[in-house]
């Protein structure tokens, strides 16, 4: 009893941290960072378990380990190694579920130790259970006629026992320091999903590996208590952990109702199971489930361990504890629950496929009835409640939701996991969006009406993608990556490279007006042909009306989206000043560094364009914002994310911008936009053979970005330029309800 | 030697006097004491009955040439001092008085949280003032816990050396000693509640010093050797005002929550924050390179303490720098500890107490 358990590491820090980790879950132990003395200590006391860490041990391969294992096969060796180490002490012979690898993870340590210790240390429980089970005799529950009738026979018996339970006792106190602590049930963290909220705080996805949610106690009605109380555990209140008259009374109860009621252990010993020990069921086990419940009735009230039970048990659906099963079954939290519902719930962890009302309705149905019955029989509900409940039909398995904005989801999702790794599915995040639902649906119905017209004019199969960015302060506030996300997660608004035509083109003008330009400075829209500097290539660029205009402004030379006029502005100021203008704006993507990118053959994503339009309305520049802000399941802040935009575009630039975006509107490719009947500015694009269809403005709010395209690069279709496809898409989002 | 000693013993035995720089006698009542030994204070901490008695002398000398008069003045006036080649060793609190007086500044034995190289006297100066601190043992072998820095973690100084020679100081006087590190003792003082588990930062003149605990267990400590001298003396630099001045304002009136009005407090503030940023840096590339950090299934506390932690609002750009830096740990609070200057020396006295049992 009194042998410690042994740890070993040559390596201070750790071998005291394992030691540590270990006592403070009541246990006792001693270090050995020479394997010498531990060899020696093994042989002198045999150890019940051994913890070796073969961090920095390099002898010998490990042989020391593999030669415990054979001769000391009652010692249990738990073992931290590498991953890749692993496999080789496992083929020679160490349990599998005894291997650990870094970082060390007390809560891992402590509970695998507490179940090794429970298995090895039988002849203690014994002793203790005996025990315990004399003491609930003396205190247990007053009122059972049964109890009153066999206590009275068996106090007899335990009068003469007295000198033994007196001996017993000084044992067991004498015992009860190296008792382990139940100190676990509070460490005890679960897996907790992360979750995602829109700007109104809807809740937008769900971020899990099991579902698991906690719920503090005092936040469980009363109602779904007492459900689970006349279900499992009648006398709850009253015992001790555990109720030795219960399997009896339990028993005749079952033969007078003909059916399983009541099984035979409390609430606090089914705890003991689910959290201590693997499945089992053997008398020896039920002994040790008992030993282990009065210890934590010991230290618990008995609200934090229905609390703890609740939060711990299997409801069938992959949903565990009562948050998870409450969402899973009824769509509520668990502070919603009616009574109805609780004793549905309540019905449950008995055998929560059998009574699935999704699998199973009638027989749900039938046990949900029977758990009611039990509380109206506990006089937890009168018979008025009861009979309206009795009526309710069981909940019908309701599809998975689909989530709002799978898009945007999954490309937080992404970002998520390149800063959170694993702990986003188990730490139980709470992630604030930026996400504005009603902007989200009505781009949703934006891009599907888009897309079913393109339909309906003989062009099926065509894609589109939109993204909303608030002007003020950068954060995307609808995000629409492609017209099925079922059929395909390809998001065409932030992982599409795509030519992008003329909407390349602001950015040339952009830099003119840098250089002194204004929006009436003329420009020749004339028939040049350009050669590379080594004169190989030749290249006339052309107007898409096939004629050239002379001399024009530049308002009419963007306005009417002309390429000879752009790509000799472009020719005169410089391409590397355009493509630095580009960079300052925060375009990223590659930008082939001569003239025919002026207007625009070089690939981009829809996010960064129209990043790069938020630019154009008021000068800053921003990076991508998804949301504002994050906090971990205590409700600490992580982390503000504060809008950081950037002066990027001085005051008088931008107003110039404006003013020929806007003439877009009113004098250019872009007239339908008018019909807005408010300012608003722009610019279209279209490429070769109407592969590429775009649109990108803004108003005084929002700069909104809509793509128009083939997933295989082919024509999306005969005259399907940017103010066809492109701008009725965003004509319909940008319009007012 | 011989010499020297007594001399120490003479500057340190002498008695009662109304000099305010001079700590009252300290009675000995005997038990464990805890010694802080900094860059710019030695701090000594005793139990006395529930209370912790503290005690401290500026860890710093200012030399005179030796004369009659000038010794006779100095014994009158009970200046704490010792003679050696020819000059005479002003030491601990009255250091400063004198510098001040023939405005310049103080030496100091210490620096960079080390034992001085550029000090022949360090050793003699550090021990003259240790003993006005502590007083010889009531009984042979009783325990004092001292703090030494981890070692620094951006250069190749380990901290062998000065620890070994202050445990023998110690141990000459007839005690017995053992070391703490510096960030422990921050822990030990402040995180008893918290299992001693967290993260304990002491920042001082010459260093800060980190320290991260599980259960009590140091999984790693370290030094960076940057501290409030280091702010003093690159804001000097960079306003061309000395940096004794700089220290004084810096001490009395630096508010970093409030926008700086000059130029000394916006290079205050810039320093500041250079500072705390290199110690939030160096906790990220330490704990992300430690293979003993166990996975905590709670967020932990962090505990500032040291002068260099106290201006209003180091706490507030700590926790926000903190915040921005991610880290694989989680965190509940960044606090003050409670009495910052003293943190260090009571918890080597908690880890004396402790030992003793
Ligand atoms: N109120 C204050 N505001 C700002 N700084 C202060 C204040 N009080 C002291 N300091 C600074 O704190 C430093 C001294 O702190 P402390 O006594 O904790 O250091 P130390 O323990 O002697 O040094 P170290 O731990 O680096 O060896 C000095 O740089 C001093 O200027
Ligand atoms: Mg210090």
């Amino acid at each position: 009893m009194a042998v410690p358990i042994l740890v070993f590491s040559v390596d201070k820090t750790r071998g005291s941290l394992l030691l540590k980790i270990i006592e403070n879950s009541g246990f006792k132990a001693k270090l050995f960072d020479n394997s010498l003395e531990l060899e020696y200590a093994v042989r002198r006391r045999r150890p019940p378990i051994i913890v070796f860490d073969t961090k920095h041990y390099q002898s010998r391969q490990f042989k020391i380990i593999s030669a415990f294992h054979s001769r000391f096969q009652d010692a249990e060796l738990i073992l931290f190694a590498d991953p890749a180490e692993i496999p080789s002490f496992i083929a020679a012979g160490i349990k599998k579920e005894c291997c650990f690898s870094d970082p060390i993870n007390p809560d891992e340590v402590t509970l695998k130790i507490r179940e090794i210790y429970f298995i090895k240390n039988r002849a203690f429980l014994k002793i203790k259970t005996y025990f315990l089970l004399l003491c609930s005799l003396f205190e247990g529950t007053r009122d059972n006629p049964y109890i009153v009738f066999t206590k009275k026979i068996i106090m007899a018996i335990a009068m003469a026992l007295a000198v033994v339970v007196g001996i017993a006792g000084g044992f067991i106190f004498y015992n009860m320091s190296d008792l382990p602590k139940v100190q676990l049930l509070e460490s005890y963290v679960p897996f907790e999903s992360s979750f995602l909220y829109a700007s109104d705080g809807v809740e937008l996805a769900e971020f899990y590996l099991e579902r698991r949610k906690f719920v503090p106690f005092y936040k469980i009605p009363k109602h779904v208590k007492n459900a689970f109380i006349a279900v499992e555990d009648a006398h709850f209140y009253e015992h001790h952990g555990i109720d030795f008259f219960r399997t009896i009374a339990a028993f005749i109860n079952n033969i007078r109702a003909g059916g399983a009621v009541q099984g035979g252990s409390t609430i606090t010993q089914q705890l003991a199971k689910m959290l201590f020990l693997t499945p089992e069921k053997s008398l020896s086990r039920k002994i040790k489930e008992a030993a282990i419940s009065m210890q934590i009735e010991g230290r618990y009230k008995k609200d934090e361990i229905l609390g703890f039970y609740l939060n711990q048990a299997y409801f069938g659906a992959r949903a565990y504890g009562i948050e998870a099963a409450s969402q899973t079954y009824f769509g509520k939290r668990t502070e919603e629950l009616n009574v109805t519902d609780a004793a549905m719930l309540a019905a449950l962890p008995k055998a929560p496929t059998d009574y699935s009302p999704f699998k199973n309705p009638q027989k749900a149905f039938a046990r949900r009835n029977l758990a009611l019955k039990s509380m109206l029989d506990r006089g937890f509900i009168d018979a008025e409640v009861y009979a309206a409940s009795a009526k309710e039909p069981v909940p019908e398995y309701i599809s998975r939701k689909k989530y709002a904005a799978p898009y945007f989801v999954e490309y937080i999702r992404n970002v998520m996991e390149q800063k959170f790794g694993d702990r986003l599915y188990t730490a139980g995040l709470r992630i604030y969006t930026t996400l504005d639902l009603t902007l989200q649906k009505k781009a949703e119905r934006a891009v599907a009406n888009g897309a079913a017209a393109l339909a309906r004019a003989g062009m099926p199969g065509v894609e589109a993608a939109l993204i909303a960015i608030d002007l003020n302060t950068g954060a995307i506030r609808a995000m629409v990556g492609g017209t099925n996300f079922q059929k395909s997660q390809f998001n065409r608004a932030t992982q599409a490279m795509r030519q992008t035509g003329s909407v390349f083109k602001p950015i040339v003008y952009l830099t003119a007006f840098k250089n002194g330009y204004s929006a009436d400075s003329t420009v020749d829209d004339t028939e040049v042909t350009y050669s590379s500097k080594d004169g190989g290539q030749q290249w006339t660029p052309h107007n898409y009306s096939r004629r050239f205009y002379g001399r024009v402004t530049l308002r009419t030379a963007l306005s009417h989206s002309l390429n000879a006029a752009t790509v000799a502005l472009a020719n005169a100021i410089g391409m590397d000043k355009v493509i630095a203008t580009a960079r300052s704006i925060g375009v990223t993507s590659n930008i082939y560094p001569h003239l025919p990118a002026a207007i625009g053959v070089s690939e981009m994503t829809l996010i960064e364009l129209t990043y790069a339009y938020t630019t154009f309305a008021n000068g800053r520049r921003f990076d991508p914002m998804v949301y504002e802000k994050i906090t971990d399941r205590y409700n600490i802040k992580v982390e503000d994310n504060a809008p950081k935009g950037v002066q990027a575009i001085d005051p008088a630039n931008v107003a110039k911008m404006r003013d020929v975006l806007n003439a877009v509107v009113t004098e250019g490719t872009s007239i339908a936009a008018q019909s807005l009947n408010r300012p608003v500015y722009g610019k279209t694009g279209t490429t070769d053979e109407y592969k590429d269809a775009w649109f990108i403005g803004f108003d005084d709010r929002l700069a909104v970005g809509v793509w128009v395209g083939r997933d295989n690069n082919r024509p999306i279709g005969d005259d399907m330029s940017g103010s066809h496809a492109a701008l009725p898409i965003w004509i319909n989002f940008m319009k007012e309800d | 030697m011989s010499d020297k000693n007594e001399d120490a013993k003479a500057a340190a035995n002498q008695k009662g006097g109304n000099n305010p720089e001079r700590p009252k006698e300290i009675e000995n009542f005997g038990g464990p004491i805890g010694l802080d030994i900094g860059t710019t204070n030695i701090v000594s901490a005793r139990a006395r009955g529930a209370n912790i008695q503290i005690t401290k002398q500026l860890n710093a000398f200012f030399t005179v040439p030796a004369s009659k008069i000038t010794g006779m003045t100095l014994l009158k006036n009970d200046v704490l001092y010792f003679s050696q080649n020819g000059s005479f060793y002003i030491i601990g609190n009255a250091a400063d008085t004198f510098a001040n007086t023939f405005n310049t500044d103080t030496r100091r034995p210490v620096e960079s949280g080390l034992l001085s190289a550029k000090e022949d006297e360090a050793l003699n100066v550090i021990q003259s003032i240790i003993k006005t601190l502590v007083p010889p043992p009531k009984n042979q072998g009783e325990l004092v816990c001292y703090s030494i820095p981890g070692d620094p973690i951006d250069t190749k100084i380990s901290v062998l050396h000065h620890d070994t020679i202050l445990k023998r100081t110690l141990q000459d006087m007839g005690y017995t000693a053992i070391a703490i590190n510096e960030g422990f003792a921050v822990i030990m003082s402040e995180l008893a509640d918290e299992s001693y588990t967290g993260i304990g930062i002491s920042m001082g003149g010459g260093m800060c010093n980190v320290c991260f605990s599980y259960l009590s267990v140091p999984v790693f400590s370290y030094s960076i050797q940057k501290g409030g001298d280091y702010v003093d003396t690159m804001v000097g630099a960079a306003v061309g005002e000395s940096a004794t001045r700089i220290k004084l304002i810096k001490e009395k009136e630096l508010n970093l929550l409030k926008e700086p009005k000059n130029k000394v407090e916006t290079s205050l503030s810039i320093y500041y924050e250079d500072l705390l940023e290199s110690l939030i840096l160096s906790i990220q590339r330490v704990i992300t390179t430690s293979e003993s950090v166990p996975r905590l299934s709670k967020p932990i506390s962090v505990v500032l303490s040291g002068g260099t932690a106290m201006p209003a609002g180091v706490r507030e750009k700590f926790e926000k720098l903190l915040k921005a830096n991610r880290l694989p740990l989680q965190f509940s609070s960044v606090r003050m500890a409670e009495d910052p200057l003293n943190t260090t020396a009571k918890g080597a006295l908690q880890l004396a107490i402790a030992e003793e049992k």
